[in-house]
């Protein structure tokens, strides 16, 4: 009979909010895994009965981290509510804007979140170690400086139009609240410019922008890798050697099923802020895919479960008619709930399953041709449908490494989006707000793409007050628990199987848990295990 | 040299990421060039699971020594004052919080959430949420109007949604080259070097508050004229250095278009949200601004307003910030 241990693990931190993992192994090799989000923040509680726009200036700081993207698509759900008209260069500087605050967490997530547990001591045989410590340690690595001061640049442009990065509120209904100068256009381009040359180009890739999106599959990424030393000794070539190296390219799969609901509307197409309009005017394309098979995404189609959160009842409803009765964690525990995330779902035929959502979801689903044919605008942007993703799940599957590296890779085309919009901003046509009638009822959706993945929010108005609003967040679609049917989100699903070389250290778990880039802050609504005493050989970690 | 150990309660990480964007000093800077030795921070620390366990208690039991406390977030105390809804590292984070600011030598209630509750806070208050030393506007909060750290000084506040990095980083300073001394702090415990002026103080819209002459609406309206009149901006009530210490180093809410919407008040967020009081001035008679910057009486306003008016330059009444 296998040892079994039970590994408690909390905090698991560095997820930008609180987690407790209770963690199953067996052989070297973790069978089971409960991921609890310990905290209730009761955001959509408040938004009842408040005034319309108060969804702008609460939900950016349901999360400070993508408080950008929070308020894109709290703007984008009053919007819809509205019927509003948003004018051209409204759309893009709202699309600079949120692009910026990803450009600005790609290095910051990666040195400051990510890859510092690289110089856990657990790795101090490998033969990288010296290098990886020298490059990556907190505070005094040489990439993490740069890493971490170069990644306060591109939020200086979201400053610049939306007045301060974290929580502006500077998108409304009808427009943003700017009306930029010319110096703010040619001072973005400098600011793209600098983080491009001093650490996109200089320190993680060693090529230009260019050459890295000459790479259309796993195989062109390898044959990069060696094309030269400057590629190898790249941050992004040190980074894939260490994950061969350590089989962080083994582990950390999650359900390979994935969503993107979209985001950076292109004006063009979206003359009047509808729901059924979205899809269309998508610059970075929406869609779902589910065993291998791509659909076009809708909205109407989301489900929250609850059978496992501590909220009351086991529904599985629209966030229409979504509730957020909070329990006592105590007694809920004792319904068999363990956590504060609801469980988004996602109906296939009638069936609910669980997605991925995140940049490797934006990336698979940027895979699929069928996704240029539901967003038409994304066929007018270079690199929206780009196959360099889908190639390496199909090759080598997800994983940490994968996973990671589809995070990174946006960087690049984030940062030649920016600089395609900047061009667009129109001074002959300078109209940056179209004033719109508020009216009293409505429903609308905003849907948008966050660092961490697809973002979305629901809301009632009704006698010119918040009926009902509920927030998904991409968090909620990873770490969510098990819904009904006793099917595990993409964190819980990932983390099973991962190997655990030092039960004592278990690093590979928050190698999984972070390569999602959860963000506990934003699951505005993760936690149990019942079974551990039963289980357990051994409890590590029980301080009482 | 300088102990900091930094925890979340109820917080967005906000002031986090605020401080990420430091600076002048950067956050490296303060690692590297001042000798703070940060303990451990929940987005930086390496340590997870019984580490930080082992670390926590180390610093209660007072065998690692803890300069400086920084809490970011609420105070949780749902439901009905156990804390459970907001536990870490095995227990509710309130008791962690009561027992290291007691053995802090000095406490910082980083941002508004952990000066005075801020939006968790507002009615229902479903996390029955609440700051350090203030609840909203009225002393007491979680740790007692009478609270004072090792260091002699009661919390000391950066309220602001979120605070501005270099607010968090020059008190950090200040406290680990030994001028604790010098930070003097207004009623609501804020360090007045940076909270005695108006967030309108710099503004570049200020002219235009002079002579009285209005922003029209928002995007290309705001090429001119002031927000405070029709669009609810806050800047001449409120304490704050936003137009003297600009935002990621550029610019401001007022500068951007965006209203002041009075972020380091403790009464933030105001009006609680209520409907018809976001970005809309609050109006007596429907002209008057209802909360009234100046000492005078409504008739002696309006005509300072109308005399105002006439009297503009030309300028005033044309567009300024142009493409």
């Amino acid at each position: 009979m296998a040892t079994k241990q039970h590994l408690v693990i909390d905090p698991l931190a560095r997820l930008e909010g609180d987690v407790r993992a209770d963690v199953f192994v067996e052989d070297g090799h973790v069978v089971d895994v409960q991921v609890e989000a310990v905290m209730f923040r009761g955001f959509e509680i408040i938004l009842r009965g408040k005034d319309p726009l108060a969804g702008l200036i609460v939900t950016p700081r349901v999360c400070g981290i993508c408080g950008g993207s929070h308020l894109y698509k709290a703007c984008q759900a009053i919007d819809t509510a509205w019927r509003t008209e948003v004018p051209p260069n409204a759309w893009h500087i709202r699309n600079i804007a949120q692009a910026c605050e990803t450009l600005q967490s790609v290095p910051r997530w990666y040195y400051a979140i990510f890859a510092i547990d690289f110089v856990n001591k657990n790795y101090a045989k490998s033969k990288l170690y010296d290098e990886v410590v020298k490059r990556w340690a907190p505070f005094v690595g040489t990439s993490y400086k740069i890493g971490l001061e170069i990644s306060a640049l591109p939020v200086k442009i979201y400053a610049m139009f939306g007045g301060q990065w974290p929580h502006s509120s500077f998108m409304v209904p009808g427009g943003v609240m700017c009306a930029p100068q010319l110096d703010h256009i040619t001072r973005a381009y400098a600011l793209l410019e600098r983080y491009r040359t001093e650490w996109l180009e200089k320190v993680w890739l060693g090529c230009s922008v260019d050459r890295w999106l000459e790479n259309k599959t796993w195989d062109d990424v390898l044959k990069w890798l060696d094309e030269s030393e400057s590629h190898r000794n790249s941050d992004c070539g040190l980074f894939i050697r260490f994950c061969l190296e350590n089989g962080l390219d083994k582990y950390g799969a999650g359900v390979n099923a994935f969503l993107a609901c979209g985001t950076y509307i292109d004006p063009e197409f979206y003359p009047v802020s509808t729901i059924e309009g979205r899809n269309q005017a998508l610059q970075a394309p929406s869609g779902v895919v589910y065993n291998g098979k791509y659909y076009v995404f809708d909205q109407m189609n989301v489900r929250e479960d609850i059978t496992h959160s501590y909220f009351e009842g086991s529904s599985l409803l629209h966030p229409w008619e979504g509730e957020t009765v909070p329990l006592d964690p105590d007694v809920a525990k004792k319904q068999g709930k363990y956590s504060w995330a609801k469980s988004p779902r996602y109906l296939i035929d009638g069936k609910p399953v669980p997605l991925e959502a995140g940049p490797l979801a934006r990336q698979v689903v940027a895979g699929y041709e069928e996704a240029k044919s539901a967003c038409n605008a994304s066929g007018c942007i270079e690199h929206a449908i780009d196959p360099l993703f889908r190639n390496i799940v199909n090759k080598i599957g997800p994983s940490v490494m994968v996973r990671v590296l589809a995070r990174m890779h946006e960087a690049v085309k984030y940062y030649k989006w920016v600089k395609a919009w900047l061009a667009k901003v129109n001074f002959d046509d300078d109209r940056f707000y179209k004033k719109p009638k508020e009216l009293p009822e409505g429903k609308g959706y905003g849907g948008t793409e966050a660092a961490r993945g697809a973002l979305q929010d629901w809301i009632v108005i009704e006698n010119g007050k918040i009926k009902n609003y509920q927030i998904v967040t991409p968090t909620a679609w990873n770490i969510g628990p098990k819904d009904s049917k006793g099917q595990m989100g993409p964190i819980e699903k990932a983390i099973v199987g991962a190997p655990i070389k030092n039960p004592e250290d278990p690093i590979e778990v928050a190698h999984v848990a972070r390569s999602f880039d959860s963000c506990l802050v934003c699951t505005v609504h993760v936690y149990d295990k019942k079974r551990g005493k039963e289980i357990a050989r051994y409890k590590l970690g029980t301080f009482k | 040299m300088a102990t900091v150990l930094w925890l979340h309660g109820g917080a967005c990480n906000g002031n986090t990421m605020s401080f990420l964007n430091a600076e002048y000093p950067s956050v490296c800077d303060l690692v590297t060039d001042f000798g703070i030795e940060i303990l451990w921070h929940p987005s930086a620390g390496l340590e997870m699971g019984n580490q930080v366990q082992a670390l926590l208690r180390d610093i209660v039991n007072e065998k690692i020594p803890l300069d400086i406390f920084v809490f970011e977030g609420t105070v949780v105390l749902g439901p009905n004052g156990t804390g459970r809804y907001n536990m870490f590292a095995g227990r509710p984070m309130k008791d962690w919080v009561y027992e290291l600011a007691h053995v802090a030598k000095f406490v910082v209630a980083v941002g508004n959430c952990a000066c005075q509750g801020n939006i968790p806070a507002v009615p229902p208050n479903p996390t029955e949420s609440t700051g350090l030393q203030f609840h909203k506007t009225k002393k007491g909060g979680f740790l007692g109007e009478n609270f004072v750290s090792r260091g002699g000084l009661p919390v000391i506040n950066i309220p602001g949604c979120p605070a501005h990095y270099d607010w968090i980083t020059q008190v950090l300073v200040a406290l680990a080259v030994g001028r604790a001394g010098d930070i003097e702090l207004d009623e609501y415990n804020r360090p007045l070097t940076f909270f005695k002026t108006f967030s309108q103080t710099g503004c570049t819209r200020v002219q235009f508050h002079e002579w009285k002459i209005s922003a029209e609406e928002f995007g290309q309206g705001t090429r001119k004229g002031c927000l405070f009149y029709e669009l609810g901006c806050r800047g001449p009530l409120t304490h704050a250095p936003c137009n003297r210490i600009l935002w990621n180093g550029v610019s401001s809410k007022q500068r951007s278009g965006h209203p002041c919407i009075g972020c380091t008040e403790f009464a933030f967020p105001w009006f609680d949200l209520a409907p018809g009081t976001i970005f809309k001035t609050q109006k007596v008679a429907g002209v008057i601004p209802k909360e009234a910057v100046y000492e005078s009486d409504k008739l002696t306003y309006m005509l300072h307003a109308v005399t105002a008016r006439i009297a503009a330059p030309k300028w005033a009444t044309e567009d300024m910030f142009v493409v």
